[in-house]
């Protein structure tokens, strides 16, 4: 295996030397990561900002039915009312985004309040309206009308409020802001490492199967005294390494970029980074190094199979959608790590590290994924030393 | 030493490559590349092997130098069986193609070294060899640049110190002048005159029968995978009809 290190030595040095393969590595983690975060967090803010500092243009008719409820709108600093436009106008006009909403209360709903029934309130909005501020804000305002006035039905009849309320809900939620944000966190931080990782493996992996065949070089090489193992194997942990080494990089581009949002909540911070610590890294880590080792497999085998550099990027690249598929799945509420799904490749380890970082991973389960990736990265791992030795392959032209 | 004896090589074909064959190969299983053919290479003498375009001269060269496995028969290089011992042919060889076939993020420096560790070479060794062999081939200059800014010159000396750096007894050259300009082939049959003074065993494979006749002491020539003349240069000039080597070897091809 002397020859193994010779060749791994050589070919980190080589790919450490193309452009490519850094700006996969280190640029593309570091500079993505928080870019997508930061993207993320600012769209989302400044919706919600904007949202909630513009005022929502109602208009409200009824007024002399309901004249407390038009008083408790013209309060409210959050709205504009709209005077004197007509009934059959509403519908148009909200469409045309000229009002957010209306209010509409039944002519007959004084005489009805006055006998104690149900009076009836329409409101208008279009649902399509960014984050429905509208409709909230008018639902809030007649709710606390239909408060006053319960309560003043109440009063008068001298009742009990309990009478209102048979039942009192006390929610008692066991789960802790980690468990919480771990199921939550466990969906896409896998996500990120696995494409990361797909990706840091991908370029050497091309590079060191048909880039050597493009050039010539396999012939250098295969007329050593190296074996074919001992040439798989050092070209093998290059390529796995890179793709670990990227998806460390896209979880150290994730612990930067969490930190420099203000807009996260100090203890839901605390919990991101208490799940990016040494531990959870290094628990992260043993899911990472075996998937990264099927990938790695994977590439390395296409990529001796093609012919030039550029039919190995057409027959790898599609892979990184495909991979995609798996850990997305890994996302959807329902999907748990159980017996069958710790089998499958890719959604174990998405599935998995939700738990680890919840802290509710099952020994059992993770074991069964421990085993299925290391037979997996091991079965890969033959099929490419078996590529490496059919002449079919080496010399295919 | 270079013993060929009776050496076969079939390659399976798919059913694109049957297809793209044509009416001839509908049925064929398999192509036969290399067919019976026998040699020998003595050491401290030049071997030409010659043959036009798929006849079948770089899949033998590949069977010496154990990248492919030969389908029948068998060849002993420095006294190793091709089929038993790759590893200790390996070891004896240098296999040199036209392409100067380098690692062009490597300097030339790391390069050779990086053939030399291959080999297992000592290190000490190793320098000394790689300070003589770029003193005789004046690469100084540019060994500590990365190979993929060098010129084609440049280039091709960097691929004969990378395969002569472990002295090895035989050398393998694969048209090795193919598609290079006159300069640097000049510096590749002066490198493998120099071999034949060194007593290596040298085999060399070409189409160019100027290059036979200026440096082969002993030749074979193929044709679609058959030998066809195995012998001295002098004995094949001596039987030859033609005046030109040119016509002569243009001849046997077309009566094949």
């Amino acid at each position: 295996m002397r020859r193994t290190w010779i060749i791994f030595k050589k070919e980190i040095k080589d790919s450490l030397r193309d452009r490519r393969t850094i700006l996969m590595m280190v640029v593309m983690p570091l500079l993505l990561v928080p870019a997508i975060i930061g993207g993320i967090f600012w769209i989302q803010t400044s919706i919600m900002e904007k949202a909630e500092a513009e005022l929502s243009r109602i208009t409200f008719i009824g007024r002399t039915q309901a004249p407390e409820l038009y008083a408790m709108f013209e309060e409210d600093d959050r709205f504009t009312l709209i005077a004197d436009v007509p009934l059959d106008s509403i519908t148009v006009m909200i469409e045309q985004e000229e009002l957010h909403g209306a209010v509409i209360v039944a002519l007959d709903f004084p005489h009805v309040i006055g006998k104690d029934q149900q009076g009836k309130i329409e409101i208008v909005y279009k649902e399509s309206d960014a984050l429905e501020t509208a409709e909230m804000r008018m639902a809030e305002v007649i709710e606390k009308y239909d408060s006053v006035l319960v309560y003043e039905r109440i009063t008068r009849l001298n009742l009990d409020e309990e009478l209102f309320d048979a039942i009192a809900i006390e929610k008692k939620d066991i789960a802790s802001v980690k468990e919480k944000l771990g199921k939550i966190a466990g969906g896409w931080l896998p996500y990120l490492f696995i494409i990361f990782g797909f990706m840091g493996a991908m370029y050497p992996g091309l590079d060191l199967g048909a880039g050597e065949k493009e050039r010539g070089t396999l012939e250098t090489i295969l007329s050593s005294p190296a074996s074919r193992l001992e040439i798989v194997l050092g070209k093998f942990l290059v390529v796995m390494l890179a793709g670990v080494i990227t998806a460390l990089i896209a979880m150290f581009g994730l612990y930067f970029a969490v930190q420099r949002f203000p807009e996260i909540p100090p203890e839901i911070l605390e919990v991101i980074l208490d799940m990016l610590g040494l531990k959870m890294v290094f628990l992260i880590l043993t899911l990472i190094f075996p998937i990264c080792a099927f990938f790695s497999a994977v590439i390395l085998s296409l990529s001796i199979y093609a012919k030039s550099f550029k039919e190995a990027q057409s027959i790898v690249t599609p892979l990184s959608i495909a991979i995609i598929f798996p850990a997305v799945i890994g996302t959807l509420p329902g999907i748990e790590l159980n017996l069958v799904t710790a089998l499958v490749p890719i959604l174990n380890v998405s599935l998995a590290t939700k738990d680890m970082l919840a802290g509710t991973i099952n020994p059992v389960y993770l074991m069964e994924v421990y085993i299925s990736l290391a037979l997996l990265a091991g079965l890969s791992l033959w099929v490419c030393v078996k590529m490496f030795d059919r002449e079919e392959t080496l010399f295919r032209s | 030493m270079i013993k060929v004896d009776h050496l076969i090589k079939e390659f399976k074909l798919n059913r694109r490559q049957r297809r793209e064959m044509g009416e001839a190969f509908k049925k064929a299983r398999a192509i036969t590349a290399v067919n019976d053919i026998s040699f020998e290479c003595t050491p401290g003498k030049i071997f030409g092997l010659l043959g036009p375009n798929g006849a079948g001269k770089t899949t033998t060269l590949r069977m010496i130098a154990t990248m492919l496995k030969p389908t029948a028969g068998n060849v002993i290089v420095a006294g190793y069986e091709v089929n038993k011992e790759p590893q200790k042919v390996r070891e004896n060889i240098g296999f040199m193609t036209g392409q100067t076939a380098l690692y062009d993020r490597l300097t030339p420096n790391e390069m050779v070294k990086y053939i030399a560790d291959l080999h297992g070479m000592d290190s000490a060794v190793m320098k000394r060899r790689r300070d003589q062999i770029f003193t005789l081939l004046d690469m100084h200059d540019f060994a500590k640049r990365r190979i993929g800014r060098l010129s084609s010159g440049m280039k091709q000396k960097t691929s004969i110190a990378r395969n002569i750096i472990h002295d090895p007894d035989i050398m393998v050259f694969d048209e090795p002048t193919s598609g290079l300009d006159v300069m640097t082939s000049r510096a590749i049959i002066d490198l493998i005159h120099s071999c034949k003074e060194q007593g290596k065993t040298v085999i060399f494979s070409t189409h160019r029968m100027g290059e036979v006749k200026l440096i082969c002491d002993d030749i074979a020539i193929i044709h679609k995978g058959k030998l066809f003349f195995n012998g001295a240069l002098e004995k094949f000039e001596a039987q030859m009809i033609h005046s030109s080597f040119e016509d002569e070897f243009i001849h046997m091809v077309e009566e094949a």
